[in-house]
């Protein structure tokens, strides 16, 4: 590979974690930088247009809008980022122990898979959701026992190919045992992949999750989550565009920096993907 | 090679991006004819046809269908203009006769109704005494509501005399006559699977999908004048939203229950507005099964917790005036005849704190005896404030330490019967559709309602209905009003928040669409269009 465009990589990569950080830092501290407190209901400033105190306006119950996107992006993004680590571990943790096992384990497994994968995903999702009364925190597990599946699938083939490599074998002559050899010579060689599908994943789980809000199966009122701000401005789309086009906004940056962050790291690990 | 393959990708995508363009932009021209073909003028035929929008035609709203003898389905078949009563009320809300010409009452249980000679039910058969008999037998033998109210003892008819005679004095009976499950339909020609019905309205059903549309056809042989449509379409259309951009577009030519919040776009010259002030109330109804809300000081706070006028003038936009009472202010024993808690946060808690509940863990929710001070609000979707009302008092109630949480939703009609699964329960009914204070009373707080979905009982208001379902003197029955009102106010059993303003917002090509004041009123035989 040539050295400028390893360096543009690189650049790319550092931009968009710096950007993703700030968004994370946003979220973290998201109680410090409100200027007002997000549930603060004051119906005689209700509806205001953005600009002046309020940057962002504020909603039909006098709330500050700037204010509670910004804990409503904490809300979706710690939610979302949670959602991700859990299937990523899970995924991988199942996907590894089904090619590594295989047999009996592995059969076990890939049909408990096959039957999450059988059915369409967010409708599955909403079914589960509902069951379990709304919440973000039932979301999230609604939204998990549909997606760790993908990465089981991605964590086995990778397993069973490394498996059969020579290293793998000369491991095994030299006695390392199962523990050994799956967190030292198996985990570190299939990391690369699983990595990738899941930064790629935060702009679609975050998606989701709002979507379930949006739908009333997500974060509960008065709870900021932006998803459920989008649902509540909804009716004032025409009158009052700030109230849903704000959390829009929001959903819109945070998923596009998430996704070009994802797409950096791609080539990053994995520079012959980029040029195709 | 790289420089090619990226130009074909962008060529590529601007040719999906006309595509679809063009594609938007050949339904819209289909849309466009398709509204003018539907819309209020003439298509090619000659025929006219009308198609009204409505938030509350649906199983959530327990209006599965038309027949008025199947919970308040009978709404529906008021307000489509299907079915009709014996009597019905003026714009003031006063008795007069309808199907009936006049009546007698000769002694305290016998009422002697004269028909009108003039009307045949759309089925083609004669209205008499004898349909009306089979009619109402039918009714207080499979409806619970209109048979504690109604209390017939016999009925008989003689060609078009009709006499009922109850089982005890009811000097409301014509009001009750007048409710929509009052609606005369011919049980001869019956109640079909469906729930269509042969009624004698100006319009006649066609075909119903419950929960979705209603087709209707004018009434050929109409007794009072001529229907001004030839076709009329009732669509449920239960969100706000796809409400409002149905009459935009022009999907829809007039609608009932539009969000208020969307009142501004339909301000102006295109559009008719017909708004009346009603007896629909918002209130709340508080469950007396629950543990927490037995304590007297739980629900004093709440009724102390609800900032009325704030939701009134803001999430109602002013549409509508914040309640004291069961009725609104024109009624002689309604507004500020009677009086309740205030909204006062620091007298609300001063009475938890007396009443020993305290946040002692800093949560900022009380604690009695190491229970939380939590309720469960339940309300539901379709009347489009009320998840607004529930999210304002989420808040107002915490800064004063009780922890709400909420539940709207459209299945609220199998919550409420459990009485373990809520705690309140808002929700918008009409107090008075009848006009007598008597109905609210009977229907929602006594041992015997039919609704009292809290089962809250009070011996004293038990006593005063004793005495009022004998009382035949308009003014006593005031004065009973007053203090039945104060006595459930007294206990907090229930929490009026607001009287609402109903508007129907209709196209400027329409005429005749007119709210009345007791909501369900709707399409009659004037509704037409405008003659250019």
């Amino acid at each position: 590979m040539s050295t400028p465009e390893k360096k543009r990589i690189r650049g790319r990569l550092i931009f968009f974690s710096l950007l993703a950080l700030g968004l994370l830092l946003a979220a973290v501290f998201a109680d410090r930088l409100t200027p007002f407190d997000p549930n603060a209901q004051d119906m005689s400033a209700s509806l205001q247009a953005p600009g002046g105190v309020h940057l962002a306006g504020t909603d039909r119950f006098g709330r500050d809008m700037f204010s509670r996107i910004l804990v409503g992006l904490r809300t979706s993004l710690l939610a979302t980022l949670t959602l991700v680590a859990v299937i990523t571990v899970a995924g991988t943790v199942a996907g590894v122990l089904a090619g590594y096992l295989g047999g009996a384990p592995d059969a076990v497994l890939m049909r408990i898979s096959d039957v999450c994968l059988a059915f369409p995903g967010l409708v599955f999702a909403m079914a589960i959701a509902a069951l379990l009364n709304g919440g973000i925190g039932n979301a999230v597990l609604a939204l998990a026992l549909i997606s760790w599946p993908k990465y089981a699938r991605i964590a086995r083939s990778q397993t069973l190919t490394v498996k059969s490599s020579n290293y793998i074998a000369a491991v095994r002559l030299s006695g390392s045992g199962p523990v050994k050899m799956i967190g030292k010579h198996i985990l570190p060689n299939i990391l690369g992949p699983v990595l990738v599908t899941s930064m790629l994943d935060i702009g679609t789980m975050l998606m989701e999750l709002a979507g379930l809000s949006f739908l009333g199966l997500g974060a509960q009122p008065p709870t900021a989550e932006l998803g459920n701000m989008m649902s509540g401005g909804r009716s004032m789309l025409q009158t009052y565009p700030w109230v849903v086009l704000g959390p829009g906004v929001a959903i819109f940056i945070t998923v596009v920096v998430f996704n070009l962050l994802g797409d950096a790291v791609r080539d990053y690990l994995d520079p012959h993907s980029g040029k195709r | 090679m790289k420089t090619w393959k990226k130009s074909a990708a962008i060529v590529l995508a601007l040719m999906m991006a006309a595509g679809s363009l063009t594609g938007c932009g050949g339904n819209k021209a289909k849309e466009n004819s398709s509204n003018t073909d539907k819309n209020s003028t003439e298509d090619t035929a000659g025929k006219t046809s009308f198609v009204f929008g409505d938030t509350t035609f649906n199983p959530e709203n327990e209006e599965a269908d038309v027949n008025p003898h199947n919970t308040y389905a009978g709404w529906a078949c008021i307000r489509y203009g299907i079915g009709e009563t014996l009597f019905h009320y003026s714009d003031s809300m006063e008795i007069e006769p309808w199907l009936a010409e006049s009546y007698e009452n000769p002694d305290e249980l016998t009422w002697v109704i004269q028909l009108r000679d003039d009307v045949t039910f759309s089925s083609g058969r004669k209205l008499d005494a004898e349909a009306v008999k089979e009619c109402l037998e039918h009714l207080v033998a499979v409806h619970e509501r209109a048979k504690g109210d109604l209390l017939i003892d016999s009925i008989t008819a003689d060609g078009q005399t009709l006499t009922i005679k109850t089982t005890e004095p009811r000097p409301t009976l014509l009001n009750y006559l007048s409710d929509p499950y009052g609606c005369i339909i011919d049980m001869e020609a019956g109640i079909t699977d469906d729930g269509v019905v042969s009624g004698t309205g100006p319009y006649k059903v066609v075909s119903l999908v419950s929960g979705e549309r209603l087709e209707l056809e004018k009434n050929d042989t109409y007794w009072n004048g001529t229907p001004g449509f030839d076709t009329i379409t009732v669509r449920t259309i239960s969100d706000g939203d796809t409400l409002t951009m149905a009459l935009q577009s022009g999907e829809i030519d007039a609608a009932y229950g539009m969000p208020y919040a969307s009142y501004p776009l339909f301000q102006n010259d295109n559009y008719t507005f017909s708004s009346c002030a009603t007896s629909r109330a918002f209130f709340a109804h508080m469950n007396f099964e629950s543990p927490i809300i037995q304590d007297a000081a739980v629900r004093k706070a709440i009724a102390m917790g609800i900032d009325k006028e704030s939701f009134v003038n803001t999430l109602l936009d002013g549409n509508g005036y914040a309640a004291i009472g069961v009725y609104p202010d024109n009624f002689s024993f309604g507004g500020d005849a009677v009086h309740t808690e205030n909204y006062d946060p620091e007298g609300a808690k001063q009475v938890l704190e007396d009443a020993g509940w305290t946040d002692t863990d800093g949560d900022g929710i009380r604690e009695k005896d190491g229970t939380k001070l939590a309720i469960r609000w339940l309300t539901y979707p379709s009347r489009q404030e009320l998840p607004l009302l529930a999210e304002s008092v989420q808040a107002t109630l915490k800064d004063i330490g009780i922890d709400v949480s909420i539940n709207s939703t459209a299945d609220h009609n199998s919550i409420r019967k459990d009485s373990s699964a809520w705690d309140v329960y808002a929700s918008a009914m009409v107090t008075a559709p009848t006009g007598d204070p008597e109905y609210f009373f009977t229907t929602h707080c006594l041992d015997s309602s039919a609704v009292n979905n809290g089962h809250y009982h009070s011996d004293k208001l038990e006593a005063l209905e004793a005495e009022m379902a004998g009382t035949f003197d308009t003014e006593r029955r005031s004065e009973l009003a007053v203090e039945m009102q104060q006595t459930i106010l007294d206990d907090n059993a229930f929490v009026f928040c607001s009287h609402l303003k109903m508007s129907m917002i209709s196209k400027a090509g329409v005429t005749g669409l007119v709210a009345h004041p007791c909501d369900f009123y709707e399409i009659t035989v004037d509704l037409a269009p405008v003659n250019e």
